[in-house]
């Protein structure tokens, strides 16, 4: 009964229909905005059912691209990117935490303050990072790489620039500080375990503290989806990648509105997506954190 | 060490927001002062670079406002009637699961060819206003929410029975509230959150829009990223690069005493 909850609420109605509605409004003040008239409204309707439906008769007047092709193009660039994309950013911010509670923790216990003054360069490097705009980064990795920069790079520049490690580092380190001066985690460090100061790995300190603060930073993970989708869309325009970012561009700029409902249809699935797995992990590993998260 | 670092964060603050400032210097066009320090740079490059900090000075102070009255007026309502409140956080929370590049491509893309057909000033305002919207529909959710946060938790569980055994009324305590330390700084937090992002919004789009309309895309709306994009090419061989890094390090510039002055109040407000 409450997996048959949890995919009703996620999947159907925060997924589906949010992206069935989102694409509705979109769509709806595109049409406005550029005076089209009234049965334009009604014409865009059906291809957005035609193109749902993978009918062949969608766009017919626009050949050259097919409901199939635009949903291969996320799925082939979008998607990979948003997910390394992600990933990276969960592994910058358990690394960036794990150092910083450890060098609190050596600091705090045994006076050693070696840690502590190694990671001020790191911390003004991220700071410095983080105020590089992602399509600086992006046209700067573009010179040398064209558009072969390979995808692990590009997630990482949409990562480390641009500030979305940079909030999440800090939101982590400031909840496993927190939790770091709870009673059990201080019993914990007694036990003479290692510090785990790279990674937050179990068995250690810090990956003792991270337990404690997944279930608030996987919603916050999940949040910052949409962030993450925008950046991986600035990517796809800066390098030219054949995916969603580049379809969007070209619709705008032809006035195609089959082209533009569904490039936004599929980029609000892949958001869809991409938040629907991180909240099936928080649901599967932390369902009542889900249900408060909920 | 704490108050060297609390005088010191402005300052640096201050010194990073510069280049903001140094656009509207009166002697700041072309053979002024910023003219005469970048004379090796092609006078209608520096004309562009001084207009487009001009511009975007006037788009970060006007969201700002804009944004952070609406937010304060929501958070306040948000805390004065529960319902209202649950369903402005909806609202907010479906805009927020929007990336905000695609609202300010929708909102603005389209409105580009009207501002091509009229006359340069009122394109420029209709130009301004289209992003402000865009701009504040992107950063109200969470300007919203780092308000109700504070004043919902100072309402609910500090003072609100205190000031009710006075015979306060509700609206009268929320305004006593709004007035503390901790709403203070709540509310600077979120101007420096619409700060930020309204500058990452601005940025990004007009190098996108200048990537890939060009000319055609939106003549009024001009933006460091616009006049970045216009130069990308400096970086490769036979350019210079000097046209492409000078507007980037002078936005990442911004970009980082925003990140310092967000950090900053996060940590004092912990």
């Amino acid at each position: 009964m409450r997996v048959a909850k949890f995919l009703l609420y996620e999947l159907v109605l925060r997924g589906a229909l949010f992206a069935a509605l989102g694409t509705a409004a979109l769509s709806a003040l595109y049409l406005a905005s550029i005076g089209a008239p009234p049965e334009s409204y009604a014409e865009t309707g059906r291809s957005f059912l035609l193109m749902l439906s993978g009918s062949p008769d969608f766009s017919a007047e626009h050949p050259g691209f097919s409901a199939g092709r635009i949903i291969a193009s996320g799925a082939a660039v979008t998607l990979p990117l948003a997910l390394a994309s992600i990933i990276m950013l969960a592994l910058v911010a358990f690394m960036g935490a794990a150092l910083s509670t450890t060098a609190d923790h050596l600091a705090s216990e045994y006076g050693a303050r070696a840690q502590s003054r190694l990671l001020i360069p790191l911390k003004l490097a991220a700071c410095a990072l983080a105020a590089i705009p992602l399509f600086v980064s992006f046209w700067a990795l573009g010179k040398d790489y064209g558009n072969q920069a390979p995808f692990p790079l590009i997630a990482a520049a949409t990562v480390l620039t641009g500030g979305l490690g940079w909030d999440a580092t800090r939101f982590l380190v400031s909840d496993m500080r927190r939790q770091a001066e709870s009673t059990n985690a201080m019993v914990f460090s007694t036990l003479g375990m290692p510090l785990g100061r790279l990674l937050p790995l179990p068995g250690t300190l810090s990956g003792y503290l991270l337990a404690s603060s997944v279930p608030r930073f996987l919603p916050y993970l999940a949040g910052k989806v949409p962030a993450i989708i925008g950046g991986v869309t600035i990517a796809e325009i800066v390098f030219s990648f054949p995916g969603l970012g580049s379809a969007l561009m070209d619709a705008l700029l032809e006035r195609n509105a089959d082209l533009l409902v569904a490039s936004v249809f599929m980029l609000l699935c892949l958001n869809a997506i991409v938040a629907f797995i991180v909240k099936t992990v928080l649901f599967l590993v932390y369902p009542r954190w889900y249900e408060k998260a909920v | 060490m704490k108050k060297l670092s609390s005088a010191l964060v402005p300052a640096c603050v201050l010194a990073l927001a510069s280049p903001l400032l140094l656009a509207w210097l009166p002697s700041g066009g072309e053979g002024g002062f910023l003219g005469s320090s970048l004379a090796s740079l092609p006078p209608a490059y520096v004309a562009s670079l001084v207009a487009s900090f001009r511009q975007l000075a006037i788009t970060l102070v006007a969201t700002a406002a804009f944004a952070a009255s609406i937010a304060v007026v929501l958070g306040y309502l948000c805390i004065f009637s529960p319902a209202v409140g649950r369903i402005v956080s909806s609202v907010l929370e479906a805009i927020e699961s929007v990336p905000a590049i695609l609202i300010a491509l929708f909102c603005y893309a389209p409105v580009s060819g009207y501002l091509a057909r009229h006359a340069e000033a009122s394109s420029a305002t209709v130009s301004l206003i289209v992003f402000i919207l865009a701009a504040t529909a992107t950063t109200l959710p969470e300007a919203v929410r780092g308000l109700t946060i504070p004043l919902g938790e100072l309402y609910y569980r500090k003072y609100s029975l205190s000031f009710r055994s006075y015979g306060f009324r509700k609206s009268r305590i929320l305004r006593i509230l709004m007035k503390t330390r901790t709403m203070r700084g709540a509310v600077s937090r979120s101007v420096a959150g619409i700060l930020l992002k309204t500058l990452v919004l601005d940025t990004s789009f007009g190098f996108i829009i200048q990537l890939g309309f060009g000319s055609y895309g939106t003549p009024a709306h001009l933006s460091p990223g616009a006049l970045i994009a216009a130069n990308r090419d400096a970086l490769f061989p036979g350019g210079d690069p000097v046209l492409f890094w000078l507007p980037a390090m002078a936005i990442a510039a911004i970009s980082l005493g925003l990140v310092l002055a967000l950090g900053e109040r996060k940590e004092s407000a912990e």
